[in-house]
C-alpha cells in the first residue's frame, strides 16, 4: 500500500498523547500530558485551537460534536466540539480514568479506571449508569460492541473480558496478557477494538500479534502477525470500512494488515522509532493519524480508501501476479483437496526463486536505513499466510478443509540492494554519491536543484567541478583521471553512462553510453584507465577510460559492489538467497589488464552473521577489504589462501550504540581505518562537512589485555598488513624496500620479546614455537638469550634450530638462482631482454636503483616497448604519479623485482656455521681436494653438526664479536659464482642492530 | 606586553586542518609535522595553519570548544560564577579573533561564535574590573586571581601597575612622615 508517511510534529508535552478525528475527518483532535485538547486543521496547522480541559489529558473520544475527556482531577468531562465549552461532567471515578469510548451511535459512553471499574454512562442522562465490577487490576482498555450489546475491555490483571451490558455481566474471560500492577507499568496499553460495521471480530493486541475473536462464538480464529513486528503492540484500529486493521506499536511500529487475506499490506516506523501510543483512522479511511509517548503527531497519507473496490485493485497491482494466483486459488478453491499438491509446488517453486521485482517493491517502501534487511522474509510468511488464511477464513461458513502444516524452517532474506562502496543512501536529497580517497562527488536533489558536485580531496588532480544533472545520475566514481556517472533508465530513455574525462590530453572531455534498452547500471568503478560497469543483466562490461569498449561477461548474479584498485576489480554478488537475515554473497577478485586472470574464483564472502555488506574496497595498497554493517572489517589475506582476516570492530570504538563509523578509507601502511564518525546514524551529512577520523587496527585475537596476547596481536597485525609487500612485488609493482624491512625488523623485534616474555615464564617448549617463526639471525640472538639465562637445553634446541634455517637458506639460494631465468622467461618479452641488464644495475647501484641514470634510460625503452606492444591502456605512458598513496598502481618501470633479491636486501649478519665454515674450509680441501664446491659445504655441514653444542655456541657468539672482520672474509668465503651476487649485498647490507 | 605579542604567542596553538596537498613530513626547529595528505586531518601550529588558509591549501577544522552549544554553556557558568571560570583555552580570545578573521567559511555560526565568545570575555573583564577595584577599594596587599589567560593580565597590567604606582605616590604625599621628608629635601 503506497503511503506518504507525513513528517512528525510536536503535538504536547513528553507523555501519552492520543489523536482521533472528527466525523467530517477535517479536524485532527489530539490530548496530552499537558492538559490541552488541541484542534488540527489538518497536520499542517501551525496554529491549532485548543482547550484546556485539566492538567493531564488520560483519554479522549469524539462523537456528534461532543468530546469525552478523561482528565487528571478523577472526572469524566464533556465539551463541545469544536467551541470547546464546558458541557458538564459526565461520571467521576475514585481515581482517574485511563480510557474512554463511544458506542457506535454516540449515546453512550464506556470509561475504564484505575479503580478496577468499567462505566458505561448514557450522554443524554449522565445519572444512568451501568457498572462493571470483576477486574482485578486498572482497566485498561474499554470497546464497545457496534451493536451495542456488549462491552470488551482489558485490565492490568491480565484478562481481557466481554460484558453483557445489560446484564452487567461477565460473558466471558481470556488470560491473555502480562499482570502489572498500574497502568504505567504495564508493557502494553491493549487498547481493543471491535470492527465496526460488520461487528464481527474483536481485535485484542496480545504481544507482538493481534488476535481475532469472532463475535458470538467467542472462539480466537486467527492471528495477524507480521515478522518484522518484534515489540508489542499497544494500539490496534479498524479502519471505518472493517477491512484493514492498523497496529501501533511499542518502538514506533505501524502495521497494516487486511484482514480477509490477512496480509501486511502496510508496514511503517515512526521517525524516531518512539512508542505509538495512539492511533486513529480519518473517517475517509486514507489517512492515519497516530501519536507517540513523547507528545508528537504524524500522519500517514494515501492509504487505499475504504472498502472501495479501488483500493483493493491498489493493493492487488502492488503483487506481482504469481502472488495473486495461490491467493485466488486459496479462496475459490481452497475446498477441493484434489487442488492442493498443485498449490504446494507452486509455492515451492515461489519460494526457490524469490521475486526481486516484489523485493524491491517492498524495500522501496520501507525506505528507512535498514531497509536492507526487510522484506522478502515477511514476504515468503505471507505467502504462506495467504494459504492459510485462505483455508481459515472460509472455514467458518464450509467445512474445514484439511490444514497445511505452516512452514517453519528458515526463511529467505530479501537480497541487499546494490550500491556504491562510499555512497550514502539514493532516497536523501542531499547524499554523498562517492567519497573515496581521490575526493567526494555530492549529489543534491531537491526543488531548487538537481546537482552534482565533484570536490577532490587534492586540488592538484583537478579543480572542482559543478554539474547539473540534468539525467538524474544516481551513481557515481572518481578516480585521478576520470569521473563516472551514471543513471537508471526509464520508460522512454535507457540507462547512460557518462564519463568525464578530464585527463585527457584532447579537447574531448566527456563522453556517453547508452546501455541497451532494459538494461540498467547497477554498479560501476574506475580502474586505472578503464571502467567497470555491472548491469541488470547480470553483465559485466568494461570500457576504456576513452569510451573504448572492451572485454564483457557474464555475471554469476546480481551485482552488489565492485570496486577496482589498479589493475584488480572486485566484484560482489548475490550468490544464492541468504536465510534467516544472512546474505549470501560471493566474490570475484579479477586482474584486468596486461595479464588478466582470476584470482579469486566466486568464493562465497563471509560476514558476520544477520548482516549486509556496508562496504567494499582496497586499501591503498591494492588488498581488498570490506565491512559489514555489524562494523567488522575484514581484509583479505593472500598468504593464508586468499581468506578474509577480521582486522577491526568499528562499534567497539562507538560511544553510543546508534553511533556508526562510515568507512571512506583503508591505509597497510601507515595502519589506517579512515572513517567519519556519526552520531546517531548510519551515514554521515553532508552539511556541516564531515571530518575524516582514523581508527586503529586490532586483531579480534584471545586476550589481548595480557602482555602475551598483545604483542601476538601486534605480530600478526604486522604480518598481515605486510602481505601487500609480497603481492606488489610478485605482480610487478614499485616496493618501498626501506618500509619493508623496517616491518620485518619489527616483526622480529616483536618475536624476540615474545621469546623473552615465554623464557620469562618458563615456557620452554613455546619459546621454540616462537623461534620457528624468526629469520635465522634473530634465533641465534634467541639462543644467546636463552645461554645467558641458562637455560642450556632451550639453547641447545635452539641451535640446532638456527642450524636447520641456515641449511634451509643454503639450499633456497641455489634454488633461487635457478628460478630467475624462468620467471623472467615467463614474462613478457621485453622483460626478459632487460633481465641481465638490469641485473647488473642492481648490484652496483648499491641497493637504491631509482637514482641510477641507466634505469631511468631502460625505464623509457620499457614504456616505449609495452606502448607498441598492447594497447595504449596497458602502457604507462601517461603523466607520473605524484602520491606516494597511487605509487602501486604505477606499474613498476624499470625492473622486475625477483624474490632472491629483494630478500637479499635483508640484513644477514653470518651464522656460526659460515664463519665456522670459513675457518675449516682450507682444511676440508685439504683432506677432500678434488670436491665440489657444493660437496665442501655438504661435508662442512656434517662435520659442524658433529661439534657440540658448547662449541656451536661459541660461534654463534664469535659471529656477533666477529661481524666487522668478517667482510674482509667475505670474498675469501664466496669464491663461487653462485655467492658472489650475495657478497655485493653482503657489503651493502644494513648494519644489523642488536636487540637489548 | 603587546596584545599583537600575545597573538604571536596564540599562534603556537596546534589546531587541525584538513589539507588539499599532499607533502612528506616537514622537519622545522619547532618540531616535525606532517605528513600531509589531502582530505586527512592533520595538527599543524595556527601560524601554519593560517598561512595555508590564505594560499586556500587547507580547510580548518574548529577546534572542539568552538561550538556554540558548548561556548553558551561556558558562558552560562561564567555569569553564575563569582570566580573566574576554567576557560577552554589559555588563547580562547585570541584564537577565535584570528580563526574568524581567517577562515570563518570553515567555521558553522561563526557570527554566533563571535558574539559567544565576546560575551564571555566581556563578563571576565568586568569580573577583573570588579576584583581590581575592590583591592584597590579595600587597600589589600595582595590578591590571587586563577584561570587568567595572558590576553587578560595583559589587558589590565599596565593600567592596573600605573594605577597602583600613583596612588602609591599619592598616599606616601599624604604620610606626615614623608611630607616632613619631602620637607626636608627642600
Amino acid at each position: 500500500m503506497p503511503c506518504d508517511r507525513k513528517p512528525m510534529r510536536y503535538g504536547h508535552s513528553e507523555g501519552h498523547t492520543e489523536v482521533c478525528f472528527d466525523e467530517s475527518g477535517k479536524f485532527l483532535v489530539t490530548g496530552g500530558n499537558d492538559g490541552d485538547v488541541r484542534i488540527w486543521d489538518g497536520l499542517d496547522d501551525d496554529d491549532p485551537k485548543f482547550i484546556t480541559v485539566g492538567e493531564k489529558v488520560y483519554s479522549l473520544a469524539l462523537k456528534n460534536g461532543k468530546l469525552v475527556t478523561a482528565s487528571s482531577n478523577n472526572t469524566v468531562q464533556i465539551h463541545t466540539f469544536p467551541d470547546g465549552e464546558p458541557d458538564g461532567i459526565l461520571t467521576r471515578f475514585t481515581t482517574n480514568a485511563t480510557h474512554v469510548a463511544f458506542n457506535g451511535s454516540g449515546s453512550r459512553v464506556a470509561a475504564g479506571s484505575s479503580d478496577f471499574m468499567v462505566k458505561v454512562v448514557e450522554v443524554s442522562d449522565s445519572s444512568q449508569q451501568k457498572t462493571l465490577r470483576g477486574h482485578e487490576a486498572p482497566v485498561l482498555s474499554v470497546t464497545f460492541d457496534p451493536k451495542d450489546d456488549f462491552l470488551a475491555s482489558a485490565s492490568c490483571d491480565g484478562s481481557v473480558v466481554v460484558w453483557n451490558i445489560e446484564e452487567q455481566s461477565q460473558l466471558i474471560r481470556w488470560p491473555l496478557l502480562q499482570k502489572t500492577n498500574d497502568v504505567s507499568n504495564a508493557p502494553s496499553l491493549c487498547r481493543l477494538a471491535w470492527q465496526p460495521a460488520a461487528a464481527e471480530f474483536l481485535a485484542v493486541p496480545v504481544e507482538t500479534k493481534v488476535h481475532l475473536y469472532e463475535r458470538g462464538s467467542w472462539n480466537h480464529v486467527s492471528t495477524l502477525s507480521d515478522d518484522l513486528l518484534t515489540q508489542l503492540v499497544n494500539v490496534v484500529v479498524w479502519s471505518p470500512c472493517g477491512r484493514f486493521l492498523a497496529a501501533g506499536g511499542v518502538g514506533g511500529s505501524l502495521t497494516v494488515w487486511d484482514v480477509s487475506s490477512k496480509l501486511c499490506v502496510e508496514r511503517q516506523k515512526h521517525e524516531k522509532g518512539f512508542t505509538v501510543c495512539g492511533l486513529a483512522w480519518s473517517p475517509s479511511g486514507s489517512q492515519l493519524a497516530y501519536t507517540d509517548t513523547e507528545g508528537c503527531l504524524g500522519l500517514l497519507d494515501g492509504l487505499g480508501s475504504s472498502g472501495s473496490s479501488s483500493a483493493a485493485k491498489d493493493f492487488d497491482d502492488l503483487f506481482d501476479d504469481d502472488d495473486d494466483r495461490p491467493m485466488d486459488e486459496g479462496l475459490s478453491d481452497g475446498h477441493s483437496p484434489g487442488k492442493k499438491p498443485h498449490e504446494d509446488d507452486e509455492d515451492e517453486d515461489d519460494f526457490h526463486v524469490p521475486a526481486t521485482g516484489r523485493a524491491r517493491n517492498r524495500g522501496a517502501i520501507l525506505d528507512d536505513e535498514n531497509s536492507l534487511d526487510a522484506g522478502s522474509v515477511t514476504l515468503s510468511r505471507d505467502k504462506y499466510d495467504v494459504a492459510d488464511g485462505g483455508a481459515v477464513l472460509p472455514a467458518a461458513a464450509a467445512p474445514a478443509p484439511p490444514l497445511r502444516p505452516a512452514y517453519e524452517g528458515p526463511l529467505p532474506t530479501a537480497p541487499q540492494k546494490a550500491f556504491q562502496p562510499g555512497s550514502t543512501p539514493a532516497h536523501l536529497t542531499h547524499r554523498f554519491m562517492m567519497w573515496n580517497s581521490v575526493g567526494i562527488i555530492r549529489g543534491y536533489n531537491d526543488e531548487e536543484d538537481n546537482a552534482v558536485d565533484v570536490e577532490f580531496h587534492d586540488t592538484a588532480v583537478h579543480h572542482a567541478m559543478h554539474l547539473t544533472n540534468s539525467l538524474g545520475h544516481t551513481m557515481a566514481d572518481l578516480s585521478q583521471e576520470a569521473v563516472l556517472l551514471a543513471c537508471p533508465g526509464t520508460d522512454e530513455l535507457a540507462s547512460k553512462l557518462q564519463c568525464l574525462h578530464f585527463s585527457s590530453w584532447d579537447t574531448n572531455k566527456e563522453w556517453m553510453v547508452d546501455l541497451p534498452p532494459g538494461e540498467d547500471v547497477r554498479a560501476l568503478c574506475l580502474g586505472r584507465r578503464w571502467a567497470a560497469v555491472a548491469t541488470s543483466a547480470l553483465m559485466l562490461r568494461l570500457f576504456s577510460i576513452g569510451g573504448v569498449q572492451r572485454e564483457m561477461f557474464s555475471l554469476p548474479g546480481n551485482v552488489v559492489s565492485m570496486v577496482t584498485h589498479g589493475e584488480q576489480l572486485l566484484i560482489v554478488y548475490h550468490r544464492a538467497p541468504g536465510f534467516d537475515g544472512d546474505q549470501a554473497l560471493g566474490v570475484q577478485l579479477l586482474q584486468v589488464g596486461r595479464r588478466p586472470k582470476q584470482l579469486i574464483h566466486g568464493e562465497p564472502l563471509p560476514l558476520s552473521p544477520r548482516t549486509h555488506l556496508a562496504w567494499l574496497g582496497f586499501s591503498a595498497e591494492g588488498t581488498p577489504c570490506y565491512v559489514d554493517s555489524d562494523g567488522v572489517v575484514r581484509m583479505l589475506n593472500r598468504s593464508l589462501g586468499n581468506t578474509w582476516t577480521p582486522v577491526c570492530n568499528t562499534r567497539e570504538t562507538c560511544k553510543s550504540k546508534s553511533d556508526h563509523y562510515w568507512v571512506v578509507g583503508i591505509h597497510e601502511n601507515p595502519q589506517q581505518l579512515r572513517c567519519i564518525p556519526c552520531k546517531g546514524s548510519r551515514y554521515p551529512p553532508t552539511l556541516p562537512r564531515p571530518a575524516v577520523a582514523i581508527l586503529p587496527f586490532k586483531l579480534p585475537l584471545c586476550q589481548t589485555s595480557t602482555e602475551k596476547g598483545l604483542m601476538e596481536e601486534q605480530y600478526w597485525r604486522s604480518v598481515l598488513f605486510h602481505n601487500h609487500f609480497s603481492f606488489l612485488s610478485s605482480s610487478g609493482y614499485e616496493v618501498d624496500e626501506e618500509q619493508q624491512t623496517r616491518s620485518q625488523k619489527e616483526q622480529q623485534e616483536l618475536l624476540m620479546k615474545m621469546f623473552a616474555l615465554s623464557c620469562k615464564l618458563e615456557r620452554e617448549f613455546r619459546c621454540v614455537e616462537l623461534a620457528e617463526l624468526m629469520t635465522q639471525n634473530v634465533v641465534t640472538l634467541a639462543v644467546r638469550y636463552a645461554a645467558r639465562s641458562r637455560r642450556m637445553a632451550l639453547a641447545q634446541r635452539l641451535s640446532e634450530l638456527a642450524l636447520e634455517k641456515a641449511n634451509q637458506m643454503q639450499e633456497e639460494e641455489p634454488e633461487e638462482e635457478e628460478e630467475e631465468p624462468e620467471s623472467s622467461a615467463g614474462d613478457t618479452c621485453h622483460m626478459k631482454g632487460d633481465a641481465p641488464f638490469t641485473r647488473d644495475t642492481q648490484v652496483l647501484g648499491s641497493g637504491k636503483p631509482s637514482s641510477s641514470p641507466a634505469h631511468r634510460a631502460t625505464s623509457i625503452l620499457d614504456n616505449m616497448a609495452s606502448g607498441r606492444k598492447s594497447s595504449p591502456l596497458a602502457g604507462s605512458v601517461g603523466k607520473p604519479n605524484k602520491g606516494p598513496v597511487l605509487k602501486p598502481l604505477a606499474p613498476r618501470p624499470k625492473t622486475k623485482p625477483r624474490g632472491g633479491l629483494t630478500r637479499f636486501t635483508a640484513f644477514r649478519p653470518k651464522t656460526g656455521f659460515q664463519l665456522w665454515l670459513e675457518e675449516n674450509r682450507k682444511s676440508i680441501s685439504a683432506d677432500q681436494p678434488d670436491l665440489e664446491e657444493t660437496d665442501v659445504i655438504k661435508e662442512a655441514m656434517g662435520r659442524f653438526r658433529t661439534l657440540t653444542a658448547e662449541e656451536r655456541l661459541v660461534r654463534n657468539d664469535e659471529q656477533q664479536t666477529k661481524s666487522p672482520t668478517a667482510v674482509q672474509a667475505v670474498p675469501l668465503l664466496f669464491k663461487s659464482n653462485r655467492l658472489k651476487l650475495f657478497a655485493a649485498h653482503w657489503r651493502n647490507r644494513p648494519r644489523p642492530q642488536l636487540y637489548s | 606586553m603587546d596584545p599583537s605579542e600575545v597573538e604571536f604567542l596564540a599562534e603556537k596553538e596546534m589546531v587541525k586542518i584538513i589539507p588539499n596537498f599532499s607533502l612528506d613530513k616537514i622537519y622545522l626547529i619547532g618540531g616535525d609535522l606532517g605528513p600531509f595528505n589531502p582530505g586527512l586531518p592533520v595538527d599543524v601550529p595556527v601560524w601554519l595553519a593560517l598561512n595555508l588558509k590564505q594560499r586556500q591549501k587547507c580547510r580548518i577544522v574548529p577546534p572542539a570548544w568552538m561550538d556554540v552549544e558548548k561556548l553558551e554553556e561556558m558562558r552560562e557558568l561564567e555569569r553564575k560564577e563569582d570566580t573566574f571560570s576554567p576557560v577552554p583555552s589559555p588563547y580562547y580570545m585570541e584564537l577565535t579573533k584570528v580563526l574568524l578573521n581567517h577562515a570563518s567559511d570553515n567555521i558553522p555560526k561563526a557570527d554566533e561564535i563571535r558574539t559567544l565568545v565576546k560575551d564571555i570575555w566581556d563578563t571576565r573583564i568586568a569580573k577583573l574590573r570588579l576584583s581590581a577595584d575592590s583591592f584597590i577599594s579595600q587597600l589589600e596587599a595582595h590578591a590571587k586571581l586563577d584561570n587568567l589567560t595572558l590576553m587578560e593580565i595583559n589587558t589590565i597590567r599596565a593600567f592596573l601597575l600605573d594605577s597602583l604606582n600613583c596612588m602609591y605616590k599619592l598616599r606616601s604625599n599624604l604620610q606626615p612622615g614623608s611630607s616632613k621628608k619631602q620637607f626636608t629635601d627642600y
